[in-house]
């Protein structure tokens, strides 16, 4: 009881410490969310994708963070090799689309859409591509340029029909968008290559064995299975986008701690004669250290949640504003970062408390 | 017979290190007994407060030996220091010192959870006390709203509430007029005699002299001869 009204006796400082130690949950949840957002949004398109096998070129292990050009050539050798179902070719091309004078780029994926292998993992609005001059866009992308079905975009000298809307394809920094694999081919001005093939075998062989025939008919190139080349995107995602993550939630938890840090060290101060009071009449040991973790979390619990009301209206007003930056928030984060926050409170709590060290007894009696 | 509860024997206070040695008290010897008001009486400076805070066990002599409920104080550790001024001691401030965020109930409530009493016992025997003081319709009331007179009854109210058998009193008059500060030694004085308790009070208000039992005059740390005869006009 004491612990809070004495927190209230100063309702501004109050109000302005929760509202910092709010703002540094928001970002916290802001980031691990956002963070959800692009690690779903990069490889859903390799998530959930059916194929057996992805074949690239030597050296390029994933499709974010690498190139990788075979030829059309090597597609159909693997063709002939035993245990080879069906073997489609994709292309990936850093595409500007235009949409009157608007310009934007994409990161275009040429697929041949009678294979039905490469297209978008999901539609959610529309159907895939049919033709040279269809294309499906991301629906961040979409709702950020304000296009719609049936409306036109423009790629170099191609004019196409928006004939879908692709969700799961949002990679934060980029956006995918689908075309057949011909267009694709034109708009890079080289026929006959690809990025890489998704290979699907027969039933019965083995996955190990047919790579490895792969790799030992085919030179310059390598060959993964489909969950090992899912990792390698992950981890390629991971490695370009964490260390920043962690970096600013790092501050985020720290700005945390300083702030209540510096609260609670001002209210030992200001009401050094209560806890000299209590000390003198006998409060049992920790008494004192137990008051002070009881402000700490007080306001912590508080503030996330001032902080979950902000970050949830946030996130909508996010989605309108800035569409493509991809969110995705579950229970999980959510507790995680709650405890983050409270333990972080916990330790301000524990640095405030040795200003308790400096109370002496007799002090009531000056 | 009464019995001796704080025995102070040549006991010297010296504060500073080096050359900066201030000493506060000189070879100061006394007893304080159940069932007495003790008036440590003298000037601001001559070390009445010092005194009230080694028998409190808030401080340590310099030399001498200071005896407390029959142990020397040396003897106690911290945490029988710290359970006795919970369940031994009640402690009145000049400024009352009472917690402003808390309600008068609560400041009076405070010390029997100290001494381990459960919340709901300690809020029933806490109004108890504030009816037996009449200021019982001050128990929701915090203590910035309270007048001078009513805060120090509160400051009584919570130095007695568990049942001390020491109170430690310093200038309990220093804030409050003449009615008002008669009013809290007679109080008091009721108290060390009706529950047989002890109570020492430090004050240089020499109004007070006549409602004490036995009065020690201190003057530059040490105890001066009664040369006035004060303690015999007491008798």
């Amino acid at each position: 009881m004491y612990a809070i009204r004495t927190l209230r006796n100063q309702p501004l400082r109050l109000a302005l410490t929760i509202g910092g130690v709010s703002l540094c949950v928001i970002l916290m949840l802001f980031l691990i969310s956002v963070y959800r957002g692009v690690a779903d949004g990069s490889v859903e398109y390799i998530r959930k994708n059916t194929t057996d096998l992805w074949m690239l070129q030597c050296n390029a292990t994933n499709i974010l963070r690498g190139t990788s050009l075979i030829s059309a050539g090597q597609g159909e050798r693997v063709r002939g090799i035993a245990g080879v179902e069906s073997v489609s070719p994709v292309l990936f091309v850093l595409a500007a689309i235009y949409n009157g004078e608007k310009h934007r780029t994409v990161f275009l994926t040429g697929y041949q859409p009678e294979n039905d292998m490469g297209g978008p993992p999901h539609l959610v609005e529309g159907r895939s591509i049919q033709s040279d001059n269809e294309i499906v866009l991301d629906k961040s992308f979409a709702a950020k340029f304000k296009l719609n079905l049936g409306d036109r975009v423009d790629i170099q000298e191609h004019s196409l029909d928006i004939v879908g809307i692709s969700g799961g394809t949002n990679a934060f920094v980029i956006q995918y968008a689908f075309v057949s694999l011909r267009l694709a081919r034109e708009i890079m001005g080289f026929p006959g290559i690809a990025t890489c093939y998704m290979i699907n075998l027969e039933t019965g062989y083995s996955l190990r064995e047919v790579a490895d025939d792969i790799r030992s008919h085919l030179s310059g190139v390598e060959v993964y299975d489909h969950e090992t080349f899912l990792k390698n995107n992950i981890y390629e995602m991971e490695s370009g986008f964490l260390p920043l993550l962690y970096t600013v939630a790092v501050i985020g938890a720290v700005v945390l701690t300083l702030i209540l840090s510096l609260l609670l060290s001002v209210n030992i101060l200001e009401k050094r004669k209560d806890f000299v009071v209590f000390k003198t009449l006998g409060s049992p040991k920790g008494f004192l250290g137990r008051l002070i973790i009881a402000q700490a979390m007080w306001i912590s619990t508080s503030a996330c949640i001032v902080a979950l009301i902000v970050f949830f209206c946030l996130v909508r007003l996010l989605e309108k504003i800035s569409p493509e930056v991809s969110t995705k928030s579950t229970v999980g984060q959510i507790i995680v970062v709650v405890a983050v926050a409270e333990i972080m409170s916990l330790i301000s709590s524990f640095l405030s408390m040795r200003k308790l060290r400096r109370i002496y007894l007799m002090e009531a009696f000056l | 017979m009464t019995s001796c509860i704080v025995g102070i024997e040549d006991v010297s206070k010296i504060f500073g290190s080096n050359e900066h040695l201030t000493p506060v008290l000189k070879h100061v010897s006394f007893r304080a007994f159940l069932g007495e008001l003790l008036l440590l009486l003298g000037p601001s400076g001559s070390g009445k407060t010092t005194l009230l805070t080694l028998i409190a066990g808030l401080l340590k002599p310099t030399s001498g030996v200071i005896s407390l409920f029959g142990r020397d104080i040396i003897s106690y550790s911290p945490r029988e220091l710290q359970h006795m001024r919970a369940s031994r001691i009640g402690f009145i401030f000049q400024t009352f010192l009472l917690i402003d965020s808390l309600t008068v109930l609560e400041n009076v409530a405070v010390v029997l959870r100290f001494n381990g009493k459960s919340k709901k016992e300690s809020y029933l025997q806490s109004r108890q006390l504030l009816g037996k003081f009449g200021i019982e319709h001050l128990a929701q009331k915090f203590p910035p709203t309270l007048s001078q007179g009513e805060k120090q009854r509160v400051a009584v109210a919570r130095a007695i509430a568990h049942d001390a058998q020491l109170i430690i009193a310093d200038e309990p008059t220093g804030s409050l007029e003449s009615k008002q500060g008669f009013d809290i030694i007679r109080l008091l004085r009721k108290y060390s005699r009706d529950q047989n308790r002890c109570v020492i009070v430090a004050s240089h208000d020499l109004r007070i002299v006549e409602y004490a039992d036995r009065i020690i005059q201190l003057e530059d740390g040490k105890i001066l001869p009664d040369r006035n005869n004060m303690n015999k006009k007491l008798d």
